[in-house]
């Protein structure tokens, strides 16, 4: 046994095959013929999964916030910046994140699992044998779908959490519903929400990526396709989370 | 011909849908019940069934398969809450900054890690790991006939498989919150002084001059109750897996969704109940 083959590496090895299939999707968009009917009916699968939860997930994240951001801003006098706290946390980091985490937690986990199921069927093997990349006929529809759907979803999102503040400041806070909305653009322009999406798509992009994976390398049986699922799962969140820190971090250096 | 076959013959899209109506009623008396036994059974798994539960609790802390290789639930939650407490720095830094006030990055670690993102960010985490996991083990049980076989050989398999495991859940969140919790303070210290600069002195001034002791008691309540909620989402579905291998897989997708849902409403209800009103807070001191 070369030390290549050392388990303490085993880890390494998925973050190289991850990346090795990563590369081989990038490839596959290009190489006709794209698969449009498979694209399409994920698109819907993933808007049908994650469309009702994200946007009941996103209106508690930003009451919430919108609740601790006034019990500041009352303390400070100022309760009519109130929109501004509640457009910062909802475009930034809400209306994205909220998104993804329904992505990855409802439709990655969905899609895993298919894929398994398939993979230990060896569904995949057949198709290989009559020809058919697996990459470029399941993969890259999957992946594409994700990354659109989770870019729409995530704006879907950010207006619901927005209307779930107002609703919350206005009407139980009793903050000035013109002041409001005037406070909601304040510090949030423009630059902020180009950032949000492209953070949006990323993540998508990123959990259709973690989720195909898992998916078609997936071995030993029914335990091994839930054990995949749930490291999807966690990888997903583990990925997003990093993502997040750094396109924070770099997009208000381009922003400024 | 009986009424019932008539009116389905005569209107069966609203006998369809009236159906339909009724089997979802019926499944959310299902999980309520299910929930009511498993809380019940929890005397159970602290009297017959201790050795189980010991192992859940060890089970549940590192993890399964190749999650405990890269250092199982603590590794996970710990690095999710550094990430979001980095980004809240990060985010909170450059904000205050606009407005002149980045001495005061301090203060919004304390106040908004401890009261919102810390426990959000733990029980997304706990969801992700734990939650999921028990729904992986208990499905492939399920599917592979093992919990009728628990049943067959006179093991109470609710008390057994869930309640164990919602005890074990309830025990294990409680260091690993309190490892959250430092790391998530630790890391906003990190980004702020090493990554932006800002000098540690004023930090930490800040940091302990609006840190509330008893706030990091009530976010410890609002986690173990949306633990509670997760395990109990989470066992439901693993336990009532059907559909084979791709089964479990859905299960697991379903019940993080519903779990991650659930959790969250916990969360905002509990914060709102625990913090009042005006949301106890004085910054003048």
């Amino acid at each position: 046994m070369s030390w290549s083959e050392t388990a303490a590496l085993e880890p390494l090895r998925g973050v190289g095959g991850f990346f090795a299939m990563a590369l081989d999707t990038l490839v596959a968009i290009f190489r006709r013929p794209f698969a449009w009917r498979e694209f399409l009916e994920q698109s819907w699968f993933v808007a049908r999964v994650c469309l009702l939860p994200a946007v009941v997930l996103g209106i508690p994240f930003t009451v919430l916030s919108v609740f601790f951001f006034n019990t500041l801003l009352v303390e400070f006098g100022a309760a009519d910046l109130s929109g501004t706290g509640a457009s910062l946390t909802a475009v930034n980091q809400i209306g994205p994140f909220t998104t993804v985490l329904v992505v990855a937690g409802s439709w990655a986990s969905a899609m895993c699992a298919d894929l398994g199921a398939r993979t230990i069927r060896e569904e995949l093997d057949a198709m290989r044998v009559m020809g058919i990349d697996p990459i470029q006929a399941l993969v890259v529809p999957r992946m594409l779908a994700a990354t659109v759907v989770a870019l729409l979803l995530s704006s879907l999102v950010t207006i619901t959490g927005l209307f779930g503040g107002f609703m919350f400041a206005v009407f139980l806070q009793h903050v000035t519903p013109g002041a409001f909305v005037g406070g909601m653009t304040l510090i949030t322009h423009l630059g902020d929400v180009l950032v949000s999406m492209v953070k949006a798509t990323l993540f998508g992009l990123t959990a259709g990526l973690v989720a195909c994976h898992r998916g078609i390398t997936v071995s030993g049986g029914p335990a091994g396709v839930g054990n995949a699922v749930n490291e999807t799962v966690v990888y997903s969140f583990l990925l997003l989370f990093v993502i997040n820190l750094v396109l924070t971090a770099v997009g208000y250096e381009v922003v400024k | 011909m009986s009424a019932g076959v008539l009116l389905k013959q005569r209107f069966p899209r609203t006998v369809a849908k009236l159906d339909g109506a009724r089997s979802g009623w019926s499944r959310l008396g299902e999980q309520a019940l299910f929930y009511g036994q498993t809380l019940r059974s929890l005397s159970d798994a602290f009297v017959r069934y201790r050795a189980e539960t010991l192992r859940q609790i060890a089970v549940l802390s590192l993890g399964v398969g190749s999650l405990a290789v890269i250092g199982g639930t603590v590794a996970v939650m710990g690095f999710l809450t550094m990430a979001t407490s980095g980004t809240l720095a990060s985010q909170g830094y450059n904000q205050l900054s606009t407005v002149g006030v980045d001495a005061l990055n301090g203060f919004a670690s304390a106040f908004v890690n401890t009261r919102l993102v810390t426990p959000a960010t733990a029980v997304i985490a706990f969801a992700a790991t734990i939650g999921a996991g028990a729904t992986a083990q208990l499905g492939a049980m399920r599917i592979n006939e093992e919990i009728d076989a628990l049943e067959v050989m006179g093991i109470r398999s609710i008390g057994f498989l869930a309640s164990t495991r919602v005890a074990a859940g309830v025990i294990v969140v409680v260091p690993l919150y309190s490892v959250a919790l430092l790391l998530g303070y630790f890391s906003g210290q990190v980004v702020t002084t090493v990554f932006y600069g800002q000098s540690s002195g004023v930090y930490t001034h800040y940091f302990n001059t609006f840190f509330i002791p008893t706030d990091a008691l009530r976010s410890f309540v609002v986690t173990i109750a949306a633990v509670i909620t997760i395990m109990l989402v989470h066992t439901y579905y693993g336990f009532n897996a059907t559909g084979g291998p791709a089964g479990v897989g859905e299960a697991v997708g379903r019940a993080t969704r519903a779990s991650l849902l659930a959790a969250t409403m916990v969360i905002l209800f509990s914060s709102l109940a625990l913090y009042g009103q005006t949301g106890n807070f004085n910054f003048a001191g």
